[in-house]
């Protein structure tokens, strides 16, 4: 709750830039939420979640070029869009366990990118589809409020995020949600008791690749622009590392590391020219002396 | 349920696990499996739980041919096992594990919003109190003793009520008073649940079962009472071979 | 080994960029055949024995996220040495002609290419079949503590295997590098391309790696014929394929 009230307070001091930011922050965070009900709550290591967030930044680009006006209606694209693309890649992935599944899913994301690169009469190849306009709020536009300022489109973002959560939260505590975890820790078991744990897992990969297609949506608006970098490999990298650095198993780690982990990213090219290889050896060092993340420190101390 | 298993044949590579073997257990009946170690018990209730694949012969519970159905389909058909490695669900609380089997039986797990969860609760606190673990409800099951883990593994499979139970060395590792309060579990089940034991524990074997088999090295070598089944020469020498 | 190291395509392109280095300097193909696999052999046992060998027991997810960390790390060092444009080097002399072959017209150096790669195949498969080394291997993949009770001395084993790894990852490097073109981010292609030709293959099979590229290489080549836009889909669809028939790869081991 402080959390949520300290962030809706940012528009009202922060300069314009870090509001921009923060932004960003709450989009890569409903990312990383979504990519933890795979990792944490149903053990499915998925490297190839970056997929889902472009294809719902594709979708709903496409549309919002093609002229369809209206926030919910472009929600509901990227996030339909991202579980039709999420069902299949699921179904094939879901055959395989540990290991496997991750090379699996990280091979089909970087597919879907390369169809993003070489689909040039659909997404205009690297050069991505520009110039996608922010939809119109019907009945605030009177007030002066638009998306198209800083403040209200992090207002929906803030918002946004605080519904995943919230249903995310209720998700992992439901019947489905055990589950989950059940299957996570004892597959075998889980199918004695009768049972059908395929379709569990597939209906907690699609749950997570639409919720990664919301993210992808608003990245689409926030950015203006929908370019194959949304779905390339790294990106589901560092939302693994948002993961994993703020722990698993909770949601409110993930999306305090997603925050981290911008602004490392932010913090470090600002400062240093060779970042990357900073920010790398970052993520190593925090892998190696801090394997359970920050939510483990803390339930230790 | 009646469970019937006809000319089964498993093998692992060119090696015969199970060779030709034929069980016929009617419904309720207590029927213990025994045998040295390596004789196939545990393949066999494996393929009658629908883990492994038989190369040859079919597997019936009651009148369904159930030879190349999915484990979850014949759990659903009212088979419940335990195994021979307790196999709980260790992150989870012990409340959590049996909240899980008795959803699977009510198939109440496509709910995505926690509430309407008290009937479940209330299940799950009177299977806890009759396994005597009520006071572990909130542990984690990986951190509970060796004998409760095997009470909750024995009681996840109740939670499901069954109409088949499989039991897979229910007493391994038990102290004899622990053994005995399975034992007291085992018997205060409903007359018409139908159990097969695999136990090496010949004390326990004869206080439940009704009827025995014997495999060694794959196949039957003796079918029958107790007392007969003690009697039989090529069992005492099958035993007397392997210890 | 069970160790997915996402840094593996970095030590191929750290072989490519030595030959650049090499034969820049010397114009000496072959000295770079053997400078390269030498240096990465070097970083693949330092990795392993600093990093990785700390992380086996914490499951995959930390030594993946690691070895994701080396990939950033390697192509930025990569790209502050050599800038971000794409390099080339000419193929060493004597094997820049064609060879004719009945109708056909081939490169030597592809012919070159192919007669090194059924070598160290075929050396690969006996290695693994019939050396201590590669029993040793099987074994500590599938039970870690029954090898350990054998006395066989597994972190040096690893160690070793890390580094032929590695080795072998920098060969290629070097041998494709007249070949493709050189460039930051050479890496991320050729480590999907091989995930995917292990997926076909099956986990822990040599052999099964090699038929996987050999379907994947035939696949490439008659995607890029008949629609050159999607050869890659081509790809996947018979990794899909592959994955609904054998779930465990064509040689796989059913688990």
């Amino acid at each position: 709750m402080l959390l949520a009230l300290a962030l809706a307070s940012i528009p009202l001091w922060a300069p314009r830039f870090w509001i921009y930011i923060a932004t960003q922050a709450l989009i890569f965070a409903i990312f990383a939420m979504s990519l933890d009900l795979l990792v944490g709550y149903a053990g499915l290591p998925s490297f190839g979640h970056a997929a889902f967030y472009g294809v719902g930044a594709y979708a709903c680009a496409l549309l919002a070029l093609g002229h369809v006006d209206g926030l919910v209606p472009l929600l509901l694209a990227g996030m339909l869009g991202a579980g039709a693309a999420a069902l299949p890649i699921g179904a094939l992935s879901l055959r395989t366990s540990g290991i496997y599944f991750l090379m699996l899913t990280l091979a089909f994301a970087q597919m879907l990118w390369g169809l993003a690169v070489n689909w040039t009469s659909l997404t205009r190849g690297t050069d991505g589809l520009i110039g996608i306009p922010r939809p119109a709020l019907p009945g605030l536009d009177t007030l002066n409020v638009s998306l198209y300022d800083r403040g209200p489109f992090f207002f929906l973002c803030l918002l946004v995020a605080i519904a995943v959560f919230v249903v995310l939260e209720s998700l992992v505590r439901s019947p489905f949600g055990k589950t989950l975890e059940g299957i996570r820790e004892n597959d075998r078991r889980m199918r004695a008791l009768g049972f059908p744990t395929f379709r569990y897992r597939l209906a907690a990969f699609v749950l997570a690749g639409m919720v990664a297609g919301i993210a992808g949506s608003l990245a689409a608006m926030s950015n203006g622009f929908a370019t194959p970098d949304l779905l390339y490999w790294t990106v589901s990298g560092l939302a693994l590392i948002a993961v994993v650095v703020g722990g698993t198993r909770s949601f409110i780690g993930p999306a305090l590391g997603a925050f981290l982990v911008l602004f490392a990213q932010l913090g470090l090219s600002t400062y240093i020219d060779r970042w990357e290889l900073a920010l790398g050896a970052l993520f190593i060092a925090f892998v190696l002396f801090l394997p359970r993340g920050l939510v483990g420190l803390v339930r230790r101390a | 349920m009646e469970v019937t298993v006809t000319d089964l044949t498993v093998r692992f590579g060119a090696v015969a696990v199970l060779d030709d073997v034929d069980l016929e257990i009617a419904s309720g009946e207590r029927r213990a499996l025994i045998g040295p170690n390596g004789a196939g018990k545990t393949t066999l209730l494996n393929v009658i739980a629908g883990e492994l694949r038989p190369a040859q012969g079919s597997v019936r519970l009651g009148t369904r041919d159930a030879t190349t159905l999915p484990p979850w389909k014949r759990a659903r058909l009212g088979l419940g096992r335990t195994f021979q490695r307790s196999t709980l669900f260790g992150q989870l609380t012990v409340a959590e594990n049996v909240a899980l089997a008795v959803r699977a039986r009510i198939r109440g797990s496509w709910r995505f919003w926690p509430g309407g969860q008290h009937p479940v609760r209330e299940e799950v606190g009177k299977r806890l109190e009759a396994a005597a673990l009520a006071h572990l409800a909130n542990r984690r099951a990986a951190n509970i003793g060796h004998g409760e883990q095997r009470m909750l593994e024995l009681e996840l499979a109740l939670a499901a009520s069954p109409s088949v139970l499989l039991l897979d060395e229910p007493m391994a590792g038990l102290s004899g008073a622990e053994r005995q309060s399975v034992l007291n579990r085992l018997l205060t089940l409903p007359r018409q649940v139908t159990i097969v034991i695999v136990e090496h524990d010949l004390d326990a074997v004869f206080a439940i079962a009704e009827r025995v088999s014997v495999l060694d090295h794959g196949v039957k070598i003796a079918d029958g009472g107790p007392a007969a089944v003690r009697a039989d020469p090529r069992v005492q020498e099958a035993y007397i071979g392997a210890f | 080994m069970d160790v997915l190291n996402l840094a593996h395509g970095s030590f191929y392109m750290i072989g490519a960029y030595t030959a650049y280095t090499v034969v820049m300097a010397t114009q000496n193909f072959w000295l770079a055949l053997l400078v390269a696999p030498v240096l990465l052999a070097v970083i693949g046992a330092a990795l392993e024995m600093v990093f990785f060998r700390r992380l086996y027991r914490h499951g995959h997810l930390p030594q993946v996220l690691m070895t994701f960390g080396f990939t950033l790390v390697f192509v930025d060092l990569i790209r502050s040495r050599f800038g971000p444009t794409t390099r080339a080097i000419p193929p060493p002399p004597g094997l820049g002609g064609a060879v004719h072959l009945a109708t056909a017209t081939f490169s030597s150096y592809s012919l070159f290419v192919l007669g090194i790669a059924i070598v160290i195949g075929a050396l690969l498969v006996i290695g693994w079949r019939l050396t201590r080394l590669g029993v040793v291997l099987r074994a500590g993949v599938s039970d870690k503590e029954m090898a350990g009770l054998l006395g066989i001395d597994l972190p040096r084993t690893f160690t070793f295997t890390f580094a032929f790894g590695a080795a072998l990852a920098g060969l290629a490097g070097v041998i494709a590098a007249p070949e493709f073109a050189i460039y930051p981010g050479m890496d991320a292609n050729v480590l999907i391309l091989a995930l995917v030709v292990v997926v076909i293959g099956g986990l822990g099979s040599i052999e099964g790696a090699l038929l996987g590229a050999a379907v994947i290489g035939l696949g490439y080549v008659i995607g890029s014929t008949l629609f050159p836009q999607f050869a890659i889909g081509l790809i996947f669809a018979l990794m899909a394929a592959v994955l609904i028939i054998r779930p465990s790869g064509l040689l796989g081991r059913r688990s």
